[in-house]
């Protein structure tokens, strides 16, 4: 297995994930089921984590690819461009829906006011657009290894064309248009890192016993804000890999960094912001949760300190690989 | 004269060593931990700040006194860790300006939340309702000089000017 079998591995996932977030999201409206409302917003949300590796694989298939064949480069921009503008959706598909489900994590949840209704319409609609985005994505990927099919070179249709100007400009603003967007930048993803350790480190501190005569819900009611600097990263490390992808894209750090963020994400969706956690909102000033929900919190903060060390690692990795 | 003692720090062991070492404890290593102890630092005292301007309402205020000592810890892992990281690179940090205005952001930033835990927790019989007002400019200075101190931080990568480890 090498690098490129990774793009092939993920890429079937958030396409498929589109239309099977969508159904799943359908069915639980008809059906009216919060079960099913919280398992589609998960969903989604575990889709958005996923195409982030999916994306920042695909320079490096693209790189192994030239070297051993002719290929349509035209279809391979329209690809990556597609390729975006989908991870661009889905990322805002998975923001909205997460904050969707942590509506229903908190413990006296309020009836379905403007704000629940307002969230379900935008991720209906959002994933409405992502799916046919996806669609194209799968579309001319397939073509570009599958000549077989023959309506691949009308894949190459306009919303690829778009998305593939959108790509070199966004490289051109992110590194060129002036030397203090990347640090600009940077800055972002360093207050993000502290918004991140702020909401969501000290809800786990709190489960793991420190601050113990603080109630968990109303911890629990800033985790906003650790989601909020977890979008600002995500966006902002998608920046630095679209201005410098080969910086990333060959690092094994920048892997295993990826596939942290995406367990870490997972943690989160699945244990800070689901129903799952309503027993533990209710705990009061000095009280212990159970030891899973203690060993889950040691685990997310771990986590979270390993990408924090790996983020500042991937220079280093840089140097010896050249 | 300066540069020439910066000069001499650069030239001792534990200076070389931070910044040639192979080893994976050396500059990344200490980069990291800087990173860490701004989170604890930084981020425990936006938890309180928030707080304090009014979001999580239903949060009772006296128990984030308690935050306090993770802003301690993350101070002081960032006073080792800086120095550490200022021994490997001194004419690098101390011929830049931005260097002295990350200094003064920090020493704001620190200096409002000790003023806000006077105003605020150390006085066990305000109401809440006083509390926030007693410490809503406090709170709000510290976020701005935190977010300062961590721009020129960021900054300090890219202004420098004299480089001669």
């Amino acid at each position: 297995m090498n690098l490129p079998h990774i793009h092939l591995l993920l890429n079937h996932w958030p396409i498929i994930g589109a239309f099977v977030g969508l159904l799943l999201f359908l069915v639980a409206f008809f059906a009216n089921s919060d079960d099913l409302k919280q398992a589609s917003l998960a969903f989604f949300t575990l889709i958005a984590l996923l195409a982030i590796p999916t994306y920042t694989s695909g320079d490096v298939a693209n790189e192994v690819l030239k070297t051993s064949t002719a290929l349509p480069k035209e279809l391979i921009n329209t690809h990556q461009g597609a390729a975006l503008l989908s991870l661009i959706f889905i990322e805002i598909t998975g923001a909205v829906a997460l904050i969707g489900l942590w509506q229903f994590s908190r413990m006296s949840r309020p009836a379905p006011g403007p704000v629940a209704r307002w969230n379900f319409a935008l991720v209906l609609l959002l994933s409405i657009v992502t799916a046919g985005l996806m669609t194209v994505t799968g579309n001319t990927g397939g073509a570009i290894r599958h000549p077989e099919i023959l309506s691949g070179h009308d894949a190459a249709s306009t919303v690829g064309a778009i998305g593939s100007k959108i790509v070199p400009l966004t490289a051109y603003f992110v590194t060129e248009f002036s030397r203090w967007i990347w640090p600009a930048l940077e800055t972002l993803h360093f207050l993000g890192l502290i918004l991140i350790v702020a909401a969501i480190g000290g809800l786990n501190l709190r489960l793991l016993g420190f601050v113990k005569d603080l109630p968990v819900a109303p911890l629990h009611r800033l985790l906003p804000w650790g989601i909020a600097g977890f979008v600002i990263n995500i966006i902002t490390g998608i920046l630095f890999f679209i201005g410098m992808p080969f910086f990333y894209a060959w690092n094994p750090l920048f892997h295993l960094k990826m596939a942290t963020v995406v367990v870490a994400g997972a943690t989160l969706v699945s244990f800070n912001c689901s129903s799952a956690f309503r027993s533990l909102a209710k705990l009061g000033p000095g009280e212990d949760p159970p030891a899973t929900a203690k060993v889950i919190a040691a685990s997310s903060l771990f986590l979270w300190l390993v990408i924090i060390v790996l983020g500042r690692y991937l220079p280093l990795t840089q140097e010896s690989l050249k | 004269m300066f540069l020439s003692i910066f000069k001499a720090i650069e030239e001792t062991g534990l200076s070389i060593w931070i910044r040639e070492s192979t080893s994976v404890f050396s500059f990344w290593f200490i980069l990291s931990v800087h990173a860490i102890g701004m989170g604890l630092l930084v981020g425990a005292s936006v938890l309180i700040g928030l707080r304090i301007l009014g979001f999580a309402p239903d949060m009772p205020i006296a128990p984030l006194k308690r935050f306090y000592r993770f802003i301690w810890v993350g101070f002081w892992i960032q006073v080792a860790s800086g120095i550490l990281l200022l021994i490997a690179y001194p004419t690098k940090s101390l011929t830049n300006p931005v260097f002295y205005v990350k200094l003064t952001l920090i020493g704001f930033a620190i200096a409002s939340m000790q003023m806000l835990r006077n105003r605020v927790f150390a006085d066990t019989s305000l109401s809440e309702a006083t509390m926030m007002a007693k410490g809503r400019l406090f709170a709000i200075c510290s976020l701005i000089f935190w977010v300062g101190a961590v721009t020129a931080g960021r900054l300090l990568a890219y202004t420098y000017t004299v480089l001669t480890a």
